[in-house]
């Protein structure tokens, strides 16, 4: 291009260098320096980059679904009968875990003031966590994914131990319900504030624990809430539908009556 | 030299065809945005959408197949309910004609009843999926809410369908279950009749829990489906990285 350049008007036309000679070795497709979309460059049309996983998601699963009704039957027992209780009787399985509660405790503080606190804590988790940080991120961060897997062990243990240890004791808060009572204070004592008091000093450990040892943000704490309220609902509810035989006893899965294997 | 017309081109070209479809084939980014924006059931999705939201590993799915179990239950359920008799003497009988002499009638109660329990598990995960990727952050607190109301909708859903197959376990389910909402501080008595229409678990409780479960809580539940939706595209589509 120099050479062109300066070349002067009216000199004639000079050889082409054989050196300099340029040879056309391959044609590269690139993107159009004016783009004839309005796209940007982080987006998609959702015809079809959408609607084909959507399409195909729902196909699957559709067939899966078929293929499982095709091969398990939903269950039908006996009629129903009034005057003859199943024992052990049992609600649907995503209650069970409101039913092992029970067992516990006063049935209005497991059955109804539990699980609407727990609502509504659900409910308000975006107004106490206002902080933009983390969207989009699985857990947030690598902290706030040891947070969840530190939760899910403390949470598994904590419970394990609880159900197992409030059983030996008659299901008399570990014996210390049995002490107030014998003590001659009112079912509100043993029943409803010592189960509470429990269960708030096991959620207040857990905070601490995770206060000491992760220093976390308010996002971060919140986790290890919602992922200990998560492993509950799971521990609860295996208790109940797989480890309650006759009587609501602790029993082994495999002694169970047969309709609720 | 003009192409010789196809069937195909004569029935796309047609008056009745173009009344209907208001698109050409969707192979210009034109068509793809119109085909989208033209059909009442496409037309929930934007014309276009961050790449990340296509992300299968991001959401897994779990809304949709949250809604697309609703959406086999709606349809499996109108074609139970054309033989199923919400009487207490008739229930279970019916329930077993439905098993043993109608056509694909124990696929459609199998259906139904894992649909029922797929979409319990599904909305509860598609709850994890959505604290754990903090989706709920400001702008979409409020679409949280409405998320926490459809799960405890869901709940009842599939509780209130508990109950209709009037056998050993559906019955004494729901007397466990009604028995827990009894216990409610003060309010406890108020809650049982409420729930069970009598003294004891019978005809009104069947009749009660068989409109819940086929025409009330399926109005809420689309009502709140209906807000679910909209909100997501108002708070600017599905949650990304920032």
């Amino acid at each position: 291009m120099a050479e062109l350049a300066e070349r002067q008007p009216g000199q004639g036309y000079t050889p082409i260098d054989e050196a300099k000679r340029q040879r056309l070795l391959e044609l590269v497709r690139g993107r159009a320096m004016a783009r004839p979309t309005d796209l940007a460059e982080d987006e998609v049309m959702v015809w079809p980059s959408l609607v084909v996983v959507e399409a195909v998601s729902a196909v699957v699963f559709l067939l899966g679904l078929i293929v499982l009704s095709v091969l398990v039957n939903a269950p039908l027992t006996a009629h129903a009968n009034p005057n003859q209780t199943p024992n052990p009787s049992k609600a649907p399985w995503y209650f069970l875990n409101l039913q092992e509660l029970l067992l516990h405790m006063n049935a209005g503080l497991a059955g109804v003031i539990i699980p609407t606190i727990a609502l509504v804590g659900i409910a308000a988790i975006p107004y106490i966590d206002r902080s933009p940080l983390g969207v989009g991120i699985l857990g947030t961060s690598a902290k706030g994914r040891k947070i969840i897997a530190f939760t899910t062990v403390y949470t598994i243990i904590v419970q394990t131990v609880m159900v197992v240890l409030d059983e030996a004791s008659d299901r008399q808060q570990f014996g210390l319900g049995a002490v107030l009572k014998d003590a001659g204070m009112p079912e509100i004592v043993y029943g409803q504030m010592l189960p509470s008091l429990i269960i708030l000093g096991a959620i207040g450990v857990l905070m601490a624990m995770v206060q000491g040892i992760f220093r976390p943000t308010r996002r971060e704490m919140i986790i290890a809430l919602f992922t200990g309220f998560v492993v509950t609902y799971v521990m609860l509810t295996i208790f109940g539908t797989s480890f309650r035989g006759e009587g609501q006893e602790l029993t082994m899965p495999w002694n169970l009556p047969l309709e609720h294997h | 030299m003009r192409r010789e017309q196809t069937l195909a081109d004569r029935i796309t070209g047609s008056a009745v065809w173009r009344s209907v479809v208001r698109h050409g084939y969707p192979d210009t980014q034109r068509n793809q945005a119109l085909i989208i924006a033209s059909n009442v059931f496409l037309h929930i999705h934007p014309v276009k959408i961050k790449r990340y939201a296509t992300k299968v590993t991001y959401t897994f799915c779990l809304g949709g197949l949250s809604f697309f179990m609703f959406l086999v239950l709606v349809m499996t359920g109108v074609l139970l309910m054309f033989y199923y008799v919400p009487s207490t003497d008739l229930a279970y009988q019916s329930m077993q004609d439905i098993e043993a002499s109608v056509t694909f009638g124990q696929l459609m109660r199998n259906m139904h009843r894992w649909s029922a329990q797929g979409m319990v598990i599904a909305v509860f995960l598609h709850m994890g999926r959505v604290f754990y990727t903090g989706s709920y952050k400001p702008p979409r607190e409020f679409n949280w809410v409405i998320g926490v109301l459809l799960l405890v909708t869901t709940f009842l859903l599939s509780f209130t369908g508990y109950l209709l197959p009037w056998d050993q376990l559906s019955f004494w389910a729901v007397t466990v279950g009604t028995a827990i909402g009894g216990a409610a501080p003060l309010l406890g008595q108020y809650v049982n009749f409420l729930l069970v229409g009598d003294y004891q678990i019978g005809q009104n409780t069947l009749v009660r829990w068989y409109t819940l479960h086929v025409i009330f809580l399926p109005l809420i539940a689309a009502f709140l489906m209906a807000v679910h939706f909209w909100r997501i595209r108002k708070d600017g589509g599905i949650s990304g990285p920032l």
